[in-house]
């Protein structure tokens, strides 16, 4: 069998090649495209998707491509991306680094488009605030969140132990712990997380001293006594087996997957309120999540409504304004509100909460409980972390460790932490 | 047939017969063009990928880069830190040196054994072959290192093996004192590659010579120490050389057991897990890059090292 190509069938076939090109260029040439970028869990993205599918439908030649990554992927991918000249249009940004990109030239101001495109009169000021740096505004809150304590409610209840109030101090979480540790109804079972290492809970003890991690100077907010008097504290929990072992908390990657209530390890982890929908899809045991415990029995909670995440506009893009138009659909259409639910935080548009609200399941309502129940006892939304927070965060978690191990005690831990804190502060 | 190759010599004859009226240059290319046309792939990706990013990390060593801004000249500021003012930079490379002493060696010596194993005519030894380097083709993955992190976990296989023994294990990639271990382990487990290297250098040996020494009466411990790793040692030296320098370039293990922090308590933080947090978790490239070109110098001086001792102890029969 051969085949035979005549000069007509190649004409032909050349033809229909260049007209269908043709075709498909011009088809490229309306469609507008969109790249977004955040972290996250799977849950979150198949949320994401949802919304972006919605927003096509709606917008006809528009397409958006949506990527994600886990937390710790995503910094690095991110940067090399801004430095290629080849940054998403949409990038989903952390209030720890947003001074730095937005400085930085990385991020498009979004003022312009206030009022316009950008529908966001109803959101919190504070909120409005957060995203904005030298008074530009450069992200717009995806949600509302603050510190918490995931709590295990079955453990509890086999332990015969009752759950946390917001009026629990960490002296009876103390005891709370060790109950539930002696109590034995698990194997290697211990009642608490080890939480001296553990950022947002150190802040939410601090703030609770009148203190802060970072000064709006970007230096650090406390002193080497607070920091050994924190050290101690855990050090006479390990010592009474209310928390979990150092070399068990050192499996804990700063994520849910890995922390020890995950793991099956501990009755409580601390976390961010808006994670309890994530942390409960990987649970069986029933979730809860309660405010962090008390320095003492008059103290004033730590606590502060925080913008979970940001959305925010490459510099790069080629249409900033298409940009802001597709973060307002995020934040403001009740189709994608109801799609997305709380599972990036508690809305910020007072409207979108309303009609929220009758649609949530049970685990929305606490989120959403929990961040406006906080009510009256939110503070101040401490200024944004300098750059260098990161590695500091890492060096709190290092001195944690060195005191977990027995390498140093709780004062040299204080005094350690101070000293690197400040040189990596300096260093910016 | 024949008709063909007369054709094919007569066109060839015609072109020999041309007149060299062209230019050097094209000329050049008649003879080698195909040559180079088949070097292009490695040409591209020796500059494009290799040679042209050093360069450009050498300028950037010198500068202070984030990525996102311009990089700045800072001379020789980055050097000065690390010689002076960076006590990471001094724990990350003891780990590594750690790492390299303790991981070679086994290595080595486990991966000879296997080879002295196999080399003893085993039935199925392409098999044995082929399963025994299978760690070391997917030695570098993430899933390999993943695996790991559950095989040592508190919880994981290796506890439950010890439980049966009575033995409450640590959780040993999480316990500072145990962790480079685990890593050591997993590099030990990846032992194939200079196995079948030692396997081709113990069938290079010819069999008379152990002929001749049982003969003499030489025990079999005595035909090893004085036929078997004489004859070996430019391929021990080989191996050596190559093993050291992917140890001191070793990331994956140590990125995936710690979470790519180098932790607990700085007990796995190679040399360039340092360098990918200062790279990537600090946004300080300029910084990072710097630490690049002291790990081009320390594996240079390790192999001329390496090299300068080695005519003390290779020999090389001829």
């Amino acid at each position: 069998m051969t085949l035979r190509m005549t000069r007509r069938n190649v004409l032909a076939g050349g033809a229909a090649v260049l007209s269908y090109s043709m075709l498909a260029s011009s088809a490229l040439s309306q469609e507008k495209r969109l790249r977004v970028l955040w972290w996250g869990s799977q849950s979150r993205a198949d949320r994401t998707n949802k919304v972006n599918q919605l927003f096509q439908s709606e917008n006809p030649g528009v397409a958006i491509n949506g990527e994600f990554l886990g937390w710790t992927d995503y910094w690095p991918r991110l940067a090399t991306q801004v430095a290629g000249r080849n940054a998403p249009d949409i990038i989903q940004m952390d209030y720890r680094y947003i001074v730095e990109y937005a400085r930085r030239g990385a991020l498009a101001p979004l003022n312009d488009y206030l009022g316009s495109v950008l529908k966001v009169e109803d959101f919190d000021k504070v909120q409005i605030e957060g995203g904005s740096v030298d008074g530009k505004l450069y992200g717009v809150s995806l949600g509302a969140n603050s510190a918490a304590m995931m709590v295990n409610v079955v453990a509890f209840e086999e332990a015969g132990v009752e759950l946390p109030t917001s009026s629990t101090t960490w002296e009876d979480m103390a005891r709370i712990g060790a109950e539930i540790t002696k109590a034995g109804k698990r194997k290697g079972f211990y009642g608490l997380a080890d939480g001296s290492g553990v950022e947002p809970l150190f802040e939410n003890w601090l703030r609770q001293r009148g203190k802060a991690l970072f000064t709006a100077e970007g230096k650090i907010a406390y002193d080497a006594n607070d920091a050994a008097e924190w050290f101690a504290m855990w050090a006479a929990m390990r010592e009474a087996k209310a928390c979990v072992p150092p070399d068990i908390q050192a499996l804990d990657q700063f994520n849910i997957e890995t922390s020890p209530l995950s793991l099956g390890k501990a009755a409580t982890s601390y976390a961010h309120s808006n994670q309890l929908v994530g942390y409960q899809a990987i649970n069986k045991d029933k979730l809860t999540m309660r405010t962090h415990p008390l320095i003492g029995k008059d103290a004033k909670p730590g606590h502060y409504r925080k913008p979970s995440m940001f959305f925010s506009v490459s510099a790069q893009t080629k249409d900033p304004e298409f940009g802001a138009k597709y973060i307002n659909f995020f934040v403001k259409d009740p189709k994608a509100a109801a799609i997305l639910g709380v599972e990036r935080g508690v809305p910020e548009s007072a409207a979108v909460r309303e009609a929220l609200a009758p649609t949530l399941d049970e685990l929305g309502r606490a989120a959403l409980e929990y961040v406006s129940g906080l009510g009256a006892l939110a503070g101040d939304l401490p200024p944004p972390p300098p750059s260098g927070a990161g590695e500091a965060e890492l060096a709190l978690r290092s001195v944690a460790e060195q005191v977990g191990f027995g390498q140093l005690d709780a004062k040299q831990g204080g005094e350690t932490l101070v000293n690197e804190a400040t040189q990596i502060l300096s260093r910016g | 047939m024949a008709a063909v190759q007369d054709s094919a010599i007569a066109v060839g004859a015609g072109a020999k017969g041309r007149p060299a009226a062209r230019g050097r240059l094209a000329d050049l290319w008649t003879k080698h063009g195909a040559g180079y046309m088949f070097l292009l792939p490695w040409l591209v990706g020796f500059f494009g990928l290799t040679l042209g990013p050093a360069v450009a990390s050498l300028y950037l060593s010198f500068t202070n880069f984030d990525l996102i801004r311009s990089p700045e000249w800072v001379g020789a500021a980055n050097y000065v830190r690390i010689a002076t003012a960076d006590p990471k930079f001094a724990a990350s490379l003891q780990v590594t040196f750690l790492y390299v002493v303790l991981s070679v060696p086994f290595k080595l010596g486990f991966a000879l054994l296997v080879a002295i194993l196999l080399d003893r005519g085993v039935r199925g030894l392409t098999v044995y072959r082929a399963i025994f380097y299978l760690p070391s083709l997917l030695g570098g993955s993430v899933a390999i290192a993943v695996l790991w992190r559950q095989l040592f976990a508190g919880d994981g296989l290796i506890n439950s093996l010890l439980a049966q023994f009575g033995i409450e294990g640590p959780s040993w990639i999480s316990h500072p004192d145990y962790s480079i271990w685990t890593l050591v382990v997993l590099s030990v487990w990846q032992f194939g590659s200079p196995m079948i290297i030692f396997l081709a250098g113990l069938r290079q040996i010819p069999t008379d010579m152990y002929e001749a020494a049982s003969l003499d009466g030489a025990s079999k411990f005595r035909q090893f120490y004085k036929i078997t790793l004489p004859l070996l040692t430019p391929v021990i030296f080989f191996n050596a050389v190559v093993q050291t320098i992917e140890a001191f370039k070793a990331f994956t293990p140590a990125f995936i057991i710690s979470g790519g922090t180098g932790g607990p308590i700085n007990s796995t933080l190679f040399y360039t897990l340092y360098l990918y947090q200062e790279a990537f978790g600090n946004f300080r490239m300029g910084y990072a890059s710097a630490l690049a070109w002291i790990l081009v110098l320390i594996i240079g001086l390790f192999t001329a090292f390496s090299f300068l001792t080695s005519r003390y102890w290779v020999h090389y029969d001829d």
